[in-house]
């Protein structure tokens, strides 16, 4: 028989015959493809393309010179002078806020007659330059709409300034929104602006002479402690930084379509269960091995491709929603992150339709495999097939046993290069164990609970249950899709439970100061904002406070990533929280370690991804010298996933000697009225602008922070559930029309149509049932993997198990209520069956 | 008690199907009383109304005019759900191709209609039909390890459990060899004779008819004549 007819014959006619059941197939596949495309789009945007925003004015730069705290200025004029072709530019840099909206742009000091990237495009100013920034004024990015003569409001970090606009800067003939958003000013007249006299922060090096001669002429002049390196290495670093928390949520988009899979698997498979006949048949007549297994797996093809034509437009416009969150998460986790625009490229078009189509074939494979393999002619009855399945059950669940145990076996194997691939696996594992022993389990569970839903429900209870006991054929891979997507929402629930948690008692013990004052300015990019010394000075004067802390912290690289190097005053911090170490001897040794000579502690994020661990020696590049400190603990830390270097305050002045705290932690005498307190704290502050959080306040945002970050897990959640309860409402209707002369018979017997609708309503409600306690076993089993394997491995936090009851009750009563929900329409079309027609048609 | 009163009646009953572009008359004007303990066949080519005409005895369905009385009750003025009432507690059903749940063992088909009239403890009852059908021995297997014949005597037992006042099998021996439908023909006689429930059964069979107390001859949904059997 021809392949292009057999096809027609055996899978084009029998779908259009059933529309809705294909159409919800394909919908679900639709559902999961764009899930997979709505978070590469969303984290491609808001990542992806990750670039420091400090960067947007390097230009053609091939490397940077830098140090932590500063460059002394006096290298760039010893740069300047080696006998060397290749541009030197100094800059000063800083985020600014602007403006009524507070934007935050960077801030650029720059030489605006030198400087190869601001200077060309100054070019048009060239002439009167000279007078016009006479006067401290600022170029404008062309994005920030002002024009010349304007007057501009900033606030860079404890100050607010009021700066005529001197010119408007288009970086390039076709300007986009993100370059051409930032202020740049003369770097004298930032300087003292920002009271950095004598300091640079970058030095960008344009057209090198790539010889090694200049290389080492320029290291010759370089002071200790100053790093050398290709311009970009922020933005590489970022890169890296973001690498695991890209592949956890393309993971975790994943999980959406392996639902899909289990959901065109089970369309496929019931096409194969109902046309086992007519496969036989067809076979005898002709039709080869290959022909039939062809035109199932076209049959998988034709879900993949429908899913992913309606898939991707449904990505674009889920990403778009995705898109804000992700950035959200990317602010407060590590970098700030302005998203750019969405583009939808080739690639990523390719990259959804074969992630569908690969996934729909994949789950075609099975079953078509299994209808290739019908003997011609061979008609076999529903009972032999129910009893095959039955029979192959037995030999699926020792192949879950394995799984399960070598998932348990992989949660051992280390990470590699940070990625935890192991611990995927595990979790992959996990996920097949639980789908191959499921129709076992089902079995078993339903033979039970026939007894148990005839006392609850009479005989419809009794015949519902029985019914889906024997027609595991073509329901065990209906329960594994939702057991899939229960498990995802009880394993994120356990984790991200957990993790609130474990945040929560930290920051109850870490936040032990009554008020948090930080500048107005804010930074980026792990660059924080500094404020005046002396408002430090003026808070700790007032009658209200006992004591305060001034703390500060550096955007340092370590080993290629970034990281923070911070100082506090450890006589005032360590003797009033109670911070928890995960290594080292007890606290008051590890204070007084600090306070006695080189010595920090790291947090538990940093020592994780460095390997570095209590008594480890570590070097740091302060300014001006590459010093040694030892490693005197570890500490729970789950402020960023950056990792901290923490030092006391005393020593590290000697090597960063800028006296500017970042954040001051301000204790009260015991008594003081909060609220009356932080207004002093801030009437204090006079003419800086600064900012006072109380200790409440704080942590509420610390939450509210949290929460945000995982808001997209719990809409990627959602959407497994509908891709599931789609599948879900599909399958139900394949068993009410493949069941038909069934429920005939029994409106023959006696049964009123409420009884059937009541029976098929029960069926929903126990496939649900089934799908919550295989979720459930399964999505605890993920939960550890999550937290003690993907989770420590990739961002390195201790998380404590907690329960999350109240979530796990709402999300599995969720889950079973779509279950019934999806089961009403084909209820009712059950109790629509005509008895007579139903039971005389053959 | 059933016997000689009138367990089935019909009276000008008509049954008019509408089809998208035509109306079928599958009975016209058709009355005919029916005695508790009678067995009546009804005989006639395919398509004459045998079936219909059992649907409307068994309350499966209402007729467009006329009146179907099933123990005095007529079903053209019930609900929905007193019709399944009527069907629960009255009438059992015989198909020719026998509709046992392929899922369900001999003894929980039988004991369906118990169930579903909302009996807890069926079990008993069930094997008591079994029993009468001479088919005890069959009551754990699956229906797919069943003969044709084994098949039939089980759905007879799954018609008579709850006490039916009228058996309707619709060409009970169509599907089945010569030797089995003498026994399901014995087995129907039986249950007239002894249990005193009325029997219907369609057939096109002449020579299975004749076991009837009376043969109805339908033609185009009208009787033609009425004789009597043995
Ligand atoms: N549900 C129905 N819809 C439309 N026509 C029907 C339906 N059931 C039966 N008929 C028609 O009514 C007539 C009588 O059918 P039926 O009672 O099944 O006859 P028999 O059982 O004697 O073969 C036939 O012409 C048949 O096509
Ligand atoms: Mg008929």
């Amino acid at each position: 028989m021809h392949a292009a007819r057999l096809f027609f014959r055996l899978i084009v006619r029998p779908l259009l015959r059933e529309p809705l059941r294909a159409l919800l197939t394909a919908l679900a596949a639709a559902l999961g493809v764009a899930v997979v495309a709505a978070i590469d789009l969303a984290a491609e945007s808001s990542t992806g393309s990750f670039q420091s925003s400090l960067e947007t004015l390097s230009g053609e730069a091939v490397y940077e010179i830098s140090a932590v705290g500063g460059v002394p200025e006096r290298v760039h004029g010893d740069l300047v002078r080696l006998p060397y072709p290749g541009r030197f530019a100094a800059r000063l840099e800083d985020y600014a806020l602007v403006g009524p909206r507070r934007e935050r742009v960077p801030f650029f000091g720059v030489d605006l007659f030198g400087d190869p990237v601001a200077g060309a495009a100054a070019a048009a100013f060239r002439e009167n330059l000279g007078e016009r920034l006479a006067e401290p004024g600022v170029l404008a990015g062309a994005a920030l709409g002002y024009v010349e003569g304007d007057t501009v409001e900033i606030t860079v970090n404890d100050r607010a300034h009021r700066l005529r606009v001197a010119g408007v800067l288009s970086r390039s003939a076709a300007p986009t929104e993100d370059q051409d958003r930032f202020l740049a000013m003369d770097i004298a007249h930032a300087q003292r602006l920002l009271d950095r006299l004598g300091k640079i922060d970058r030095i960008y090096v344009y057209d090198a002479p790539e010889s090694e001669a200049w290389q080492r002429a320029v290291r010759a002049v370089l002071p200790d402690g100053v790093a050398f390196e290709p311009a970009g290495a922020r933005s590489e670093g970022n890169r890296r930084m973001l690498r695991a928390f890209r592949l956890n949520l393309r993971v975790l988009s994943f999980i959406a379509m392996i639902v899909g899979a289990f959901l065109i698997y089970n369309t496929i498979a019931v096409s194969v269960v109902r046309r086992r006949t007519e496969i036989g048949v067809l076979r005898a007549l002709g039709a080869s091995r290959a022909a039939v297994r062809a035109a199932f797996l076209l049959e998988g093809a034709l879900f993949g491709l429908a899913g992913s034509a309606l898939g991707i437009p449904l990505g674009w416009v889920l990403a778009e929603g995705a898109v804000e969150a992700m950035s959200a998460t990317v602010s407060s986790l590590y970098v700030t992150s302005t998203p750019g625009e969405i583009r939808f490229s080739v690639e990523s078009v390719l990259a959804a339709v074969s992630c569908g189509l690969g996934t729909a074939l994949l789950a075609a494979w099975l079953p078509a495999a299994e209808a290739s393999s019908a003997a011609p002619s061979a008609a076999m009855g529903r009972a032999r097939i129910e009893y095959d399945a039955r029979r192959r059950s037995g030999a699926h669940f020792l192949r879950a046993v394995f799984c399960v145990a070598g998932g348990a076996a992989l949660c051992f194997v280390p990470a590699w290069n940070r990625i935890p691939v192991a611990g995927y696996a595990a979790a992959i594992l996990l996920i097949a164990g639980a789908a191959l022993a499921t129709p076992a389990a089902a079995e078993r569970i339903l033979r039970t609970a026939a007894y148990v839903m005839a006392r609850l429900f009479g005989a419809q209870g009794f015949l519902a249950a029985r019914g889906l006991a024997a027609s595991l054929a073509r329901t065990s891979a209906l329960v594994a899709a939702l057991a899939t997507a229960a498990a995802m929402t009880v394993s994120i629930g356990i984790m991200v439970g957990s993790f609130r948690d474990t945040v929560i008692l930290w920051m109850n013990r870490q936040l032990a100061a009554d008020l948090y004052v930080r500048p107005v300015g804010r930074g980026g990019g792990g660059f924080a904002p500094t404020m005046a010394p002396e408002i430090a000075d003026r808070i700790q004067a007032l009658p209200e406070v006992s004591a305060v802390d001034r703390f500060r912290s550096y955007a340092i690289t370590y080993n290629g990533l970034p990281a923070k190097l911070a100082f506090g005053q450890v006589e005032v911090h360590g003797r009033r929280t109670a911070t928890r170490f995960l290594e080292g001897p007890a606290e008051e040794k590890i204070w007084a370690s600090l306070a006695a000579g080189d010595n920090v502690i790291v947090s538990e994020p940093f020592s994780r991804k460095h390997d570095v661990h209590a008594g480890d020696y570590i070097t740091l590049p302060p300014a001006g010298r590459q010093a040694a400190f030892r490693v005197a603990g570890v500490y729970y830390d789950y402020s960023g996933e950056q990792g901290f270097i923490v030092g006391d305050r005393s020593i590290f002045l000697q090597y960063l000697p800028d006296p500017r705290p970042s954040n001051l932690a301000v204790y009260l005498h015991p008594g003081v009225d909060v609220r009356r307190a932080r207004q002093a704290v801030m009437e204090a502050a006079g003419e800086y602008s600064i900012f006072a959080a109380t200790n409440r306040t704080l942590r509420e945002q610390g939450i509210a922070v949290f929460d945000r970050t995982f808001a997209i897990t719990y809409a990627l959640e959602a959407v497994a559930i509908v891709v599931a309860v789609l599948g879900m409402a599909g399958g139900l209707l394949a068993l009410v029309i493949d069941r038909r002369r069934e429920i005939g018979v029994l409106r023959f017997v006696g049964a009123s149509a409420r009884q059937i609708r009541k029976m098929a309503l029960v069926q929903a409600g126990l496939l649900g049932m089934l799908a919550n306690l295989m979720g459930l076993v399964l999505g605890v089993g993920l939960s550890l993997v999550l937290i003690y394997v993907i989770n420590e491995q990739s961002f390195g936090w201790t998380i404590q198990f907690h329960w999350p009851v109240g979530l796990l009750l709402a999300g599995l009563t969720g889950i079973h209520l779509s279950a019934v929900l999806a089961g009403l329409y084909p209820a009712r079309l059950a109790a629509a069956v005509d008895p007579s027609e139903a039971v005389h048609e053959e | 008690m059933k016997s000689g009163e009138t367990v089935l009646r019909f009276s000008g009953v008509s049954k008019r199907y509408f089809l998208a572009d035509r109306a079928v008359d599958a009975l016209r004007d058709v009355s005919l009383d029916i005695a508790g303990g009678e067995f009546v066949a009804l005989t006639g080519r395919s398509g004459c109304g045998k079936s219909t005409f059992l649907n409307l005895a068994g309350a499966m369905d209402f007729p467009t005019s006329g009146s179907v009385a099933i123990d005095r009750l007529r079903t053209e003025k019930m609900s929905a759900a007193e019709l399944d009432a009527v069907r629960r507690g009255r009438v059992g059903f015989v198909f020719q191709f026998f509709q046992l749940l392929p899922t369900l063992s001999a003894v929980e088909n039988v004991e369906l209609p118990l169930q579903l009239a909302g009996d807890r403890r069926p079990r008993a009852r069930a094997l008591e039909a079994l029993e009468l059908v001479e088919a005890n021995g069959l009551a754990a297997r699956l229906p797919h390890q069943l003969s044709g014949g084994e098949m039939q005597r089980v759905a007879i037992a799954r018609a008579l459990v709850h006490s039916p006042s009228v058996v309707l099998a619709d060409e009970p021996i169509g599907n089945l060899d010569s030797e089995s439908a003498a026994v399901v023909m014995r087995l129907l006689r039986r249950i007239a004779d002894e249990l005193r429930t009325t029997v219907v059964m369609a057939t096109h069979s002449l020579e299975s008819a004749a076991v009837a107390d009376r043969i109805v001859a339908l033609r185009d949904g009208r009787i033609e004549t009425v004789s009597k059997g043995v």
